[in-house]
């Protein structure tokens, strides 16, 4: 046997990669991606009108008319009844606040972290932020059926002479979700106010007075700057516990009741990692959307972007599974007769297809794709991943919510629950989300051209022996 | 500054930028008489400019207290004045009331700070100011008081550091 050991190189070795298939060592002047951008938002072609009406049709049907239908009907005519008072309405509160998350995992956690990658995509991840809260609280009004005592929930003093009950977790919920909707729309708004100012530079019409208004006056003075990144590096830190406090206090509407299913110690962790995986899926669902649909985005959101948010999602469907073995192991150890008949139902009963769908969804397609890097960096693979795990964890809601209802401690009660006009407001939800999303793509810049540069002036290629190395410098 | 004159000049980049603050500054002007507009925040050190101060993570914390306090008030004050028996729970519980706390003082923080932002840098303002559109096309510009009488040797001198142009600043709507 030879003394000297084979080198573990292929023939390969000493080509370089092409810098430039990176966005930070592809820089363009600032105007032209200015210019870029400009034109993507102002470029409506007749498929663009064609998509916007028919989703419009679809709010106006299956959201409006339906919820009109359910306001002068009452929650009869949904399939919420005895024991199943938690439908799809409840579903669709966890499955959208779940989406929200992605936003400010992708925007403040990457932020901090300082991911460089990040820079393109943040304001597409955060906008979901801000459109699937609106989803999660039209749910949450479709769920209470009589809408218009909705303000009860608000701590005024009023004719009854009682106020909302702040020890109530449906409370707690309200308090979170208020001050996640209200704090990401800021940090929404934040980062875009330079954007804006550019827009506003380089608009006429109605869009230079829009943009006016919404630019604040904003012209990139250094005291300016100054104030934005504070207030910017305030929220990124801030808003993570928010974030993480938002779905765990969701899971806690449910751990809270002592009912078979529901009461679980690991609920918290485990709302928030499934926040995040289909989050993070749906975030890949809407680039690819973006990327393909719009002009001049095949430079601004690359292979490398889908690769980053692969990752990423790798690692958080593992996370996902743990928590979710964890959940599955403690009752099934336990022996408690309900909650054992309950996983049995669960598993086994004419549902149980939908439990197995949901681990094949979660764990077994985005376990076999995203650990190739090929696949990674393939744009409309990631966007049928992010899709199939958008499937399964909404099918993951719906497991726990009107599956785990389906059985509790008194027999009798058992039947399963049938969702009806439910149903058409599911779709309405998933109409105005796009809708709202479709709307905003032409008003407001998607790309944060100004982080974007930030980030390619400080980005430089450094030679290292034979190779160039990618380095990063703080300019800000 | 009345008998000054009110100087924009624009750079194509951050290094002649930074060149052209040293001949300002070495021209005798102190760092008060000129601010520095750009596309992209840059730091101060970078551009040879004194660290800025901002009172916004300062009003922040304010809100943060208001927002704790307003959180005491919702989850103490309010069965203090209006007793509600559920199920025989506490009036005053300790870990319920951590949990309104802390959503009510991340909303007082972030909420001040949004706000913080607009105060100390004066938004909205709609009155017109002096600016140029170069500037989001990733220019720096430099606005500065010029004494009355050297406008043509500090325009040359700038010219000189790099300057794309130094024209007299016009207050405009944005």
């Amino acid at each position: 046997m030879s003394a000297i050991a084979k080198p573990l190189i292929g023939s390969h070795a000493t080509e370089e990669e092409d810098p430039r298939q990176h966005l930070m060592h592809d820089p363009l002047p600032r105007g032209e991606m200015n210019a870029m951008v400009l034109d993507s938002m102002h470029t409506t072609t007749w498929k663009y009108w064609t998509l916007a009406g028919i989703l419009a049709f679809v709010v106006l049907t299956c959201l409006i008319y339906a919820w009109y239908d359910l306001i002068m009907e009452g929650l009869g005519v949904t399939g919420d009844n005895r024991p199943v008072y938690w439908g799809i309405f409840l579903v669709n509160v966890v499955f959208w606040i779940g989406i929200s998350h992605a936003g400010t995992f992708i925007s403040a956690i990457l932020r901090v972290l300082k991911i460089e990658s990040r820079r393109p995509f943040t304001r597409a991840a955060e906008l979901m932020t801000t459109f699937g809260l609106v989803q999660a609280g039209l749910s949450v009004f479709m769920h209470m059926g009589r809408v218009w005592l909705s303000y009860w929930l608000i701590p005024i003093p009023n004719e009854r002479t009682i106020w909302p009950d702040f020890h109530s977790p449906l409370m707690w919920d309200f308090m979170a979700i208020n001050t996640y909707l209200l704090c990401s729309t800021m940090y929404l708004f934040l980062p875009l106010i330079p954007d804006l100012a550019m827009a506003r530079d380089r608009s006429t019409g109605w869009r230079k007075t829009f943009y006016r208004i919404l630019a604040i006056g904003f012209r990139g003075t250094e005291g300016e700057w100054k104030n934005l990144k504070t207030a910017m590096n305030i929220f990124a830190f801030a808003i993570i516990p928010v974030m993480f406090s938002v779905h765990t206090i969701v899971s806690w509407d449910f751990a809270m009741a002592t009912r078979p299913g529901w009461s679980s110690t690991v609920f918290g962790p485990y709302f928030v990692i499934g926040a995040l995986h289909s989050g993070m899926a749906a975030v890949a669902v809407v680039l690819f959307m973006i990327r393909s649909t719009m002009k001049n985005m095949k430079y601004f959101i690359r292979p490398e972007h889908f690769d980053t948010l692969a990752k990423l999602s790798l690692m958080v469907s593992m996370a996902w599974a743990y928590f979710y073995f964890n959940d599955y192991l403690v009752p099934w150890y336990g022996g408690d007769q309900w909650e054992k008949i309950l996983q049995d139902f669960t598993q086994r009963g004419p549902l149980g297809w939908l439990w197995y769908l949901m681990l094949f969804c979660n764990i077994v397609v985005p376990w076999s794709i995203l650990w190739n890097k090929k696949w990674r960096q393939t744009p409309w693979l990631m966007a049928i991943v992010g899709l199939i795990i958008n499937i399964g964890m909404w099918i993951e809601r719906y497991v726990i919510i009107p599956e785990a209802l389906t059985i509790n401690r008194m027999p009798f009660t058992w039947q399963i629950y049938v969702p009806k006009l439910e149903i058409f407001l599911t779709i309405g939800t998933f109409a105005l989300f796009f809708l709202l999303y479709l709307l905003a793509s032409r008003l407001i810049p998607l790309i944060p051209v100004w982080e974007v540069q930030e980030g390619q002036e400080s980005h430089m290629l450094r030679k290292i022996g034979k190779a160039h190395i990618s380095t990063v410098s703080e300019i800000d | 500054m009345s008998d000054s004159t009110v100087l924009l000049a624009v750079f194509e980049d951050i290094e002649p930028a930074s060149k052209g603050i040293g001949v300002l500054q070495n021209l005798g002007l102190s760092d008060d008489q000129m601010n520095v507009i750009s596309g992209i925040p840059v730091k101060e050190a970078i551009l040879g400019r004194p660290a800025g101060r901002t009172h916004v993570a300062q009003i922040a914390m304010g809100g943060a207290v208001l927002g704790l306090l307003l959180g005491l008030f919702l989850i103490y004050g309010i069965p203090y004045l209006f007793p509600l028996d559920a199920g025989g729970q506490p009036f005053y519980p300790i870990p319920q009331g951590l949990i309104i706390c802390f959503e009510m003082t991340m909303l007082g923080l972030m909420g001040s700070a949004f706000l913080g932002m607009f105060l100390d840098s004066g938004f909205p303002s709609y009155t017109p100011k002096e600016y140029v559109s170069e500037i989001s096309d990733g220019r720096i510009a430099v606005l500065f008081h010029c004494p009355s009488g050297k406008q043509k040797s500090f325009t040359e001198a700038l010219i000189k550091a790099g300057a794309r142009s130094v024209s007299p600043a016009e207050a405009r709507h944005l």
